[in-house]
């Protein structure tokens, strides 16, 4: 049966964007694992971890697809249709660019990353992991304000956003800094080349978190 | 027909209720099936005057022989046009098909000159007002929700202090509608300011013992206190739309039949014989069995459909529905419980209160009500022909 009535009411897209996020959140594990392992040297499931972000990428993809292809022309939302679409693709890109750094790194396995930028690149792999975290408690939240309307709430998110422009800002000195290290050393261009596009792809992951956050924070305005 | 309307219209009343989660499906059941019959009873009968005598004008009745064949064919042609639009799914109102079945024998038995186009407008111009009245009302009714309640820093401690102003309000407009013009409301015999102020002081006083058994049954460190307050309150409101639909929704069975009724009985059409009591009865139980026994599928699909509706939304579509239908009532315009509830929710869509509401549904709605009418007067008047050959 076919009821009028009925058809008004759509699956909430926000479903979606929280499925996506919590995606991207595991995806995010595996990244760090994948890095941890490469760092260390002695680790041989590099390669497990890296077919893992994969598959989440390709499962979070499918979300991303579902949420556009499900919003009819005429939905009535909360927030403005292209909004939330503009939101979807800056989370999307959080993953993408995670699985770009992976495939970075497997152009080029054998030296490894030098023994004394070891530390300087699990900082930044932790810098960049961590707002991650917050993204998908930022949705969350978001849904939350977006059932009460209450100010207090909306203080919440936006208290979660700007923590995530702070860990972007944190990622980039350290990537600076990596950069910096990287080009007073006397080594192999090709080494300094991989090197120097590895530190920027992974501080590119951080500066989609931050671009997610403020869409978010554009979603919020009154 | 009355079975029809019960099994499709059902949904319009309990929707928001199951959706939200408010009560169980069995529960709806159970009181949309009594509360229909009540509405029907006690508030129906002005509607069912419409259609039995507001727009087929009273002259070309005053022929017995024609006016059975018409009621019949009327009737047969809404029960035939509904049931192939249950069949096929399609998103018809039973208030649309009747008053298009009336229209088509009108038009056979006398030319359209027969037709009362005054009345008739009126009633075509509520199915556009109803809808738009229901979405101001459930607009402004969520909005003052958010206003005193969900933005405020202890919401549940709001919630209770308001809920006897939510609850009153509910009341207040259902009091009144059974003072005034009710068979009830003539034997009391009030005027217009008492019952006013009759509906205002038992509205207050119910509005408060709601807030004391409220306080009796919720604890306050529920984790969603206030949802749990508005879920309690949105059982009361769901009876309000279920006793409303029972008022108007009776008489789109009960119209023609009554004309039959008192054609058999006294053989002529009077112009104010009133619809006898059991007939309403028989109409509102009619339209009980239908919910018994088609209103668990249909609130099935809706249980699973609709999860984007919390109880604070749901009580403002109900709330919206229930007054729009109950005023129009009142008035004696059959409007479809559809539409209320179509324009509640977009109300509150438009306040952004849902997370997602399709809104290009009521484009399609509008070319069903363009095509509903028509096509129960042209079956009408096949029927109505086929009828006067055998007859």
């Amino acid at each position: 049966m076919r009821l009028p009535f009925l058809s008004m009411f759509i699956t909430s897209p926000f479903d979606g964007i929280q499925e996506h996020a919590e995606k991207v959140k595991e995806c995010s594990w595996a990244f760090q694992q994948a890095m941890e392992c490469h760092v260390s040297q002695r680790c041989k499931a590099f390669e497990e971890f890296r077919d893992e972000v994969d598959t989440l990428e390709s499962q979070a993809d499918a979300i991303k697809r579902r949420i556009r292809g499900h919003l009819p022309k005429g939905t009535m939302m909360p927030v403005d249709k292209f909004q939330l679409f503009r939101y979807l693709r800056e989370q999307d890109q959080v993953l993408d660019s995670m699985e770009d750094v992976l495939d970075w790194l497997s152009y080029r396995q054998e030296p490894g990353i030098r023994k004394e930028l070891e530390k300087d690149f699990l900082l930044l792999v932790d810098a960049v992991v961590n707002p991650i975290e917050e993204m998908t408690e930022m949705v969350t939240e978001a849904r939350k304000y977006f059932k009460n309307f209450s100010e207090k709430q909306r203080n919440l998110v936006k208290d979660i956003i700007r923590e995530l422009r702070r860990c972007e800002h944190e990622a980039d000195k350290l990537e600076d800094n990596i950069k910096q290290k990287v080009f007073n050393m006397e080594i192999n261009p090709v080494t300094v080349f991989h090197t120097i596009r590895l530190a920027e792809f992974i501080g590119s992951i951080a500066d989609h978190v931050e671009n997610a956050g403020d869409m978010m924070r554009a979603m919020l305005s009154k | 027909m009355a079975w029809n309307i019960g099994a499709n219209d059902v949904a319009n009343s309990m929707a928001s209720a199951v959706g939200a989660k408010a009560i169980t499906i069995r529960q709806a059941v159970f009181i949309a099936g009594i509360l229909n019959v009540c509405g029907a009873v006690f508030i129906g009968s002005h509607v069912t005057n419409t259609i039995r005598k507001g727009i087929v004008s009273t002259e070309i009745l005053a022929d017995p022989h024609l006016a059975l064949i018409g009621a019949l064919s009327a009737l047969l042609a809404a029960a035939l046009w509904v049931s192939f639009a249950t069949w096929k799914s399609l998103p018809v109102s039973t208030t649309h098909s009747i008053v298009g079945a009336m229209i088509g024998f009108g038009i056979m038995a006398g030319g359209f000159s027969v037709i009362n186009w005054g009345k008739l407008a009126a009633v075509v111009t509520s199915w556009v007002i109803s809808p738009v009245f229901s979405l101001i009302i459930s607009f402004l009714m969520f909005k003052v929700i958010v206003r005193l309640v969900l933005s405020k820093k202890d919401r549940f401690i709001m919630a209770l202090k308001s809920s006897p102003f939510f609850i009153g309000l509910a009341f207040f407009v259902v009091i009144l509608s059974f003072l005034f013009k009710t068979p009830l409301g003539k034997k009391l015999s009030v005027s217009t300011p008492e019952a006013l102020i009759i509906a205002l002081f038992s509205a207050v006083l119910l509005g408060f013992s709601g807030k004391m058994l409220l306080k009796l049954f919720i604890k306050g460190d529920m984790p969603n206190g206030t949802e749990e307050i508005f879920r309690r309150i949105q059982i009361g409101t769901s009876c309000y739309v279920a006793l409303a639909q029972g008022a108007n929704d009776v008489a789109n069975a009960i119209g023609p039949l009554a004309v039959i009724y008192f054609l058999v009985k006294t053989g002529s059409v009077g112009a104010k014989v009133p619809v006898p009591f059991f007939l309403l009865l028989f109409g509102g139980v009619g339209i009980a069995c239908g919910i018994s026994m088609a209103g668990y599928r249909v609130m099935d699909t809706i249980g699973k459909r609709i999860t984007t509706l919390t109880n604070t939304r749901g009580f403002c579509v109900d709330f919206a529905a229930a007054t729009t239908v109950l005023i129009a009532s009142k008035m004696g315009l059959p409007v479809s419980t559809t539409h209320a509830a179509v324009g509640g929710v977009m109300g509150v869509g438009i306040a952004r209160g849902i997370e997602a509401v399709n809104f290009s549904i009521v484009f399609k709605i509008m070319l069903y009500w363009v095509l509903t009418v028509p096509a129960a007067a042209i079956t009408s008047m096949i029927i109505f022909k086929i009828l006067q050959l055998i007859i």
